[in-house]
């Protein structure tokens, strides 16, 4: 930038401060943006349009059998708070937010710390925690649907050696919700792990090395020094698990389908029901509109408060 | 220091074990001969006389050959546009002062807060629209742009200290040299971590590619997989699941084994940590 | 690849002159069970498309049955409307009253025939899903029932006859109680959505009842007496006479589990009938669903549709590959291909049939069924009704419910979902 300056002698104002050309300056104030263009561009026509649609879908509603669209303002939004299903959806989810998020990340940091200096053990470790995110979806279902076979499935085979019965990991409303959240544990950790490895990999060697030569043993160090600095990988990871909460449902449309009962639907999943079996694309509009909103106000509002931490750390 | 690191291997040993055994399954029951029944189907060990059986009846079914091209083209396809994009706007975003960059950038994360029952129609459209219904590309486009690996970048662009930057600027550099030889080669740990996640995402997925394509010809891994191993009816036939799985998975954990050591490897370079 | 395609397009193009008039459409099918389905529907399509020049079909596997309603609609939303799709034999009434599928009448008029004469070859208890309002919607292509499978090998060890299955629910409840053991439960059914719905049909209907209006899609009969004593039944073989697993046990867990020996009978579908007989190690038999007040039973299976947004000449495309798709031969072929039964009875006359028949006995008893066989049933908003009812047998299932306040419950949510439709048709009156 300094260079485009440099290459022509700028004229001089009144008070003798150099002056930029109008050519100049619309260069570097528009630059930016032109940096931003191509993705924009793209995120217009593969996002903000459907997006906009979405919001116009919301305030219509075509009574499954009629032709007709009619408008109906926010009578969505209202149909959604008296639907009984909706609230259990929401409740559901706010189990599964707070059984699958701290753990995931919890783990994936533990992980990355353990296993962050480079060793052919270290490397088939990550590996294998890696695992879960590399096998296809069609496919980890139904291997879970396996693993979670009532009588032949691996976990009831292995628990009958250790002499303990078998649950009915998925037919049981009271456990299908666990299980599920156990395979998103599982799935999800190693993935974050991989953030966290990324982030531990740019932090500065000079200020760990400081704290140890102040004396910080390895528990002060992680609490004081590592974890502040991992701020802006924290506020990444925690934005990303949160999203997930909402967004991944692949495994209940082919593992439980929300039930049994209704106990493992999930937001994402109500919205996929009253779009493609109740033909109420207004009520699912609405819904999906609302998550949006929601994940977007969470997602602001962690990235400020860790970012913030972050400033006050270093 | 030599106990608390004994005592974190034995336990990681221990959480990779239980970790895998869903892919030791898999690996088991791809060999085992009988596919669909039997009691000690769930075993863990290979109590058996291994067969190839199911890979062949795999490679007979699905036209995996096609799959894998198709699928390579999608995935790298996508990565390689974003990476271009994601640099550039993770640069703005880090950088950069302009006004409106705050708003703009939430603006951006509104992609990661999508999913398909939004997406499908309105983005079917589109392809249409564009001539892409029914080819690779429709499938790859509304990808290049992506605000996950933009957001990363920022993250990661924002934890590199500024002192090399301004070096490099005092050195007389232009914001691209700056980018391309200071920042992204240290922000390499990121955009492999980046490569890495988008490559599985891309490589398994099912829905949007099952929306875009038609010709038996153009589809990819995961379709062709669903297509012979699943059965919404009936039963399943878990040696060939199993089988198909791993043929799936199979060009996924090779690259993640290369990609690993020049991840680690990767903070050699900058000399970051010590 | 497409340029690659393309490529080899140009060059066929150049090579093949004048031959330019084609068609082209698309067929969209999921596969329902299990098997190599895929491979053999594209091979039928090309034989298709071998046999003739005028039109040109594209074979496409489109995931599960919902995946495949998902994507005819998508791609007609776009304006590539499928040219045929395979769907379930249900939902026709919900794809027309969505305007989502279009009427054969007039591709029937255009042959001077008439729905009445074009049904004439197809089971009768076919009818009633192909048609809405008195129109022809749908053409069957696969159809099942469900079938009481049983292991024979279990029997002779309980001390029954491998022969005499169960015929009524006394029956079954003693033989599941003898069948019990430490090994193996008696007794089993798929209770996952969708299955669940099917087989409580099955279970009312064999209770004398109908759980659906057949005639009307407003009205459901859950809390009735029909229906109540099979929600009670089901409560009682996993409560009273305990032999049956609580909890909600998915269809290809129950045939996994079957083969494993671990159950001894299981209602299933006769669609399940080619994968069972291939990976069944011990003798098996199957027989009719047992009868409490009477031998019926439900259809199910998908049928051919026709999508809207077609052009009239992709129409006739398609109503001829759906007439070759619906010929006696194929529906044969496909019947002995995948275990379902052909919805055609001249498929039943010819000579392969005959011999297939005489090879697979078991083959026979879902044939010997069908006079016992009645629609599906399909509502307004068919899934949510359906599922007003599962999960209160789910419920049930679970211990969480008894089957009087199920049925009332159940009655009373379908209710609530059915009256929008109820309210523009039956109660409006002047």
């Amino acid at each position: 930038m300094t260079s485009v300056a440099a290459a022509q002698t700028p004229p001089i104002d009144i008070a003798g401060r150099p002056r930029r050309t109008l050519r100049v300056r619309l260069a570097r104030r528009t630059w930016p943006y032109l940096l931003l263009a191509p993705s924009l561009v793209l995120l217009a026509a593969f996002t903000y349009l459907p997006i906009a649609r979405v919001a116009w879908e919301s305030l219509h509603d075509r009574p499954h059998g009629t032709a007709k669209s009619l408008f109906v303002g926010l009578g969505n939004y209202a149909a959604l708070f008296h639907d009984k299903a909706f609230i259990q959806s929401v409740i559901n989810n706010l189990i599964y937010a707070v059984g699958t998020v701290p753990p995931s990340m919890a783990l994936a940091l533990l992980f990355a710390l353990a296993l962050q200096s480079s060793s052919r053990i270290n490397a088939m470790l990550r590996a294998i925690l890696l695992f879960p995110s590399m096998v296809p979806l069609v496919a980890a279902a139904s291997l879970f649907f396996f693993i979670f076979l009532p009588g032949v499935g691996l976990a009831d085979y292995y628990l009958a050696k250790i002499g303990v019965r078998g649950f009915n990991w998925l037919g049981d409303p009271d456990i299908a919700l666990w299980s599920l959240i156990a395979i998103t544990v599982w799935k999800n950790a190693g993935y974050y792990m991989l953030f966290y490895l990324a982030g531990l990999q740019t932090l500065p060697g000079e200020v760990l090395e400081a704290a140890t030569i102040d004396g910080a043993n390895g528990w002060q160090r992680l609490r004081h020094v590592i974890v502040p600095l991992l701020a802006p990988t924290t506020a990444f990871v925690l934005v990303i698990a949160l999203i997930n909460v909402l967004t991944q449902v692949d495994h209940v449309i082919v593992l439980t389908k929300g039930g049994p009962s209704n106990s493992t639907k999930l937001v994402l999943y109500y919205i996929f029901e009253q779009a493609h079996e109740n033909f109420a694309a207004g009520k699912a509009a609405a819904a999906s509109l609302l998550s949006v909103a929601f994940l977007l106000a969470m997602s602001i509002v962690s990235l400020k408060t860790m970012e913030r931490g972050a400033h006050a750390a270093s | 220091m030599r106990r608390p690191s004994l005592i974190i291997g034995g336990l990681m040993l221990v959480t990779a074990f239980f970790w895998s055994t869903p892919f030791l399954w898999t690996l088991v029951a791809s060999f085992r001969p009988q596919s669909a029944g039997g009691i000690g189907m769930a075993s863990l060990v290979p109590d058996y006389v291994p067969t190839l059986g199911h890979f062949k009846e795999a490679f007979e079914t699905g036209d995996f050959g096609v799959y894998y091209v198709n699928t390579a083209i999608v995935a790298f396809g996508i990565l390689a546009v974003q990476i271009v994009t994601i640099s550039l706007a993770g640069y703005a975003f880090a950088r950069l002062s302009f006004p409106g960059r705050d708003f703009i950038f939430y603006v951006f994360l509104l992609q990661l807060m999508l999913v398909p029952p939004i997406l499908i129609v309105p983005n079917l459209r589109t392809i249409v629209d564009l001539g892409l219904y029914g080819s690779l590309l429709g499938v790859m486009a509304p990808y290049f742009a992506s605000a996950f690996g933009t957001f990363l970048m920022r993250q990661t662009f924002r934890q590199i200290p500024r002192d090399f930057e301004e070096a490099a600027v005092i050195d007389g550099a232009h914001w691209w040299q700056t980018l391309w030889h200071v920042l992204l080669p240290m922000a390499k740990p990121g955009l492999i971590a980046f490569s890495l996640v988008s490559l599985m995402a891309h490589w398994n997925e099912f829905l949007w590619p099952l929306m875009v394509l038609n010709e038996p010809s153009t589809q990819t891994l995961t379709i062709g997989l669903a297509s012979f191993a699943l059965g919404t009816e009936g039963g399943r036939e878990w040696g060939l699941l199993a089988a198909g799985t791993l043929l799936v998975m199979f060009p996924l954990l090779a690259l993640f084994a290369v990609f690993q050591r020049q991840f680690v490897n990767s903070f050699m370079f900058a000399g970051l940590k010590g | 690849m497409r340029w690659l395609s393309s490529l080899s397009a140009i060059a066929v193009a150049l090579v093949a002159g004048a031959a330019q008039a084609q068609t082209k459409i698309d067929f969209f099918f999921p596969v329902p069970v299990d098997g190599k389905l895929a491979k053999e529907m594209t091979r039928l399509v090309k034989v298709y498309n071998d046999s003739q020049k005028d039109i040109a079909v594209t074979a496409v596997y489109t995931g599960s049955y919902d995946e495949t309603k998902l994507k005819a609609q998508a791609a007609a939303n776009a304006g590539k409307p499928p040219g045929l799709v395979l769907m379930s034999a249900n939902f026709v009434l919900d794809l027309k009253l969505a305007g989502d599928i279009v009427s054969l009448e007039p591709l029937l008029k255009a042959e001077n025939t008439t729905r009445l004469k074009f049904l004439d070859d197809f089971w009768p208890a076919l009818w009633a899903n192909a048609t809405v309002d008195g129109e022809l919607y749908a053409i069957p292509f696969q159809n099942s029932t469900p079938l009481l499978y049983y292991n024979k090998e279990h029997f002779k060890a309980a001390g029954l006859d491998p022969e005499k299955p169960p015929q009524t629910w006394a029956e079954l409840v003693d033989a599941a109680k003898k069948l019990s053991t430490a090994e193996h439960t008696g007794f089993g059914l798929p209770e996952g959505y969708d299955y669940m719905g099917w087989i409580m049909e099955a279970l009312c209907l064999s209770n004398g009842g109908r759980y659906y209006n057949e005639e009307y899609g407003g009205e459901v009969y859950y809390d009735t007496p029909t229906m109540l004593g099979a929600v009670q039944f089901v409560e009682d073989l996993v409560f009273k006479h305990r032999v049956m697993q609580q909890g909600v046990v998915e269809g290809p867990a129950l045939s996994t589990n079957f083969l494993a020996g671990k159950v001894s009978m299981m209602l299933l579908s006769t669609g399940s009938l080619s994968f069972i007989r291939d990976n069944m190690k011990q003798a098996y038999g199957v027989a009719f669903v047992p009868r409490n007040l009477r031998n019926a039973v439900p259809i199910g299976g998908g049928s051919l549709v026709m999508f809207k947004g077609l052009a009239d000449d992709q129409k006739a495309a398609a109503w001829k590959f759906a007439k070759w798709l619906s010929s006696t031969e194929t529906l044969g072929g496909w019947s002995r291909f995948t275990g379902y039964f052909a919805p055609r009875k001249s498929s039943y006359d010819t000579a392969e049939m005959k011999d297939f028949m005489a090879k697979n006995p078991e083959a026979k008893v879902a044939i010997e069924q069908l006079p016992y066989a009645k629609p599906w049933f399909a509502t307004y908003q068919t899934v949510a009704v359906r599922k007003a009812l599962e999960d209160e047998v789910q419920a049930v299932l679970n211990g969480k419910k008894k089957a009087a306040q199920a049925v009332k419950d159940a009655q009373k949510n379908a209710d609530t979902l059915m009256k929008p439709y109820a309210d523009q048709t039956a109660l409006k009156v002047p």
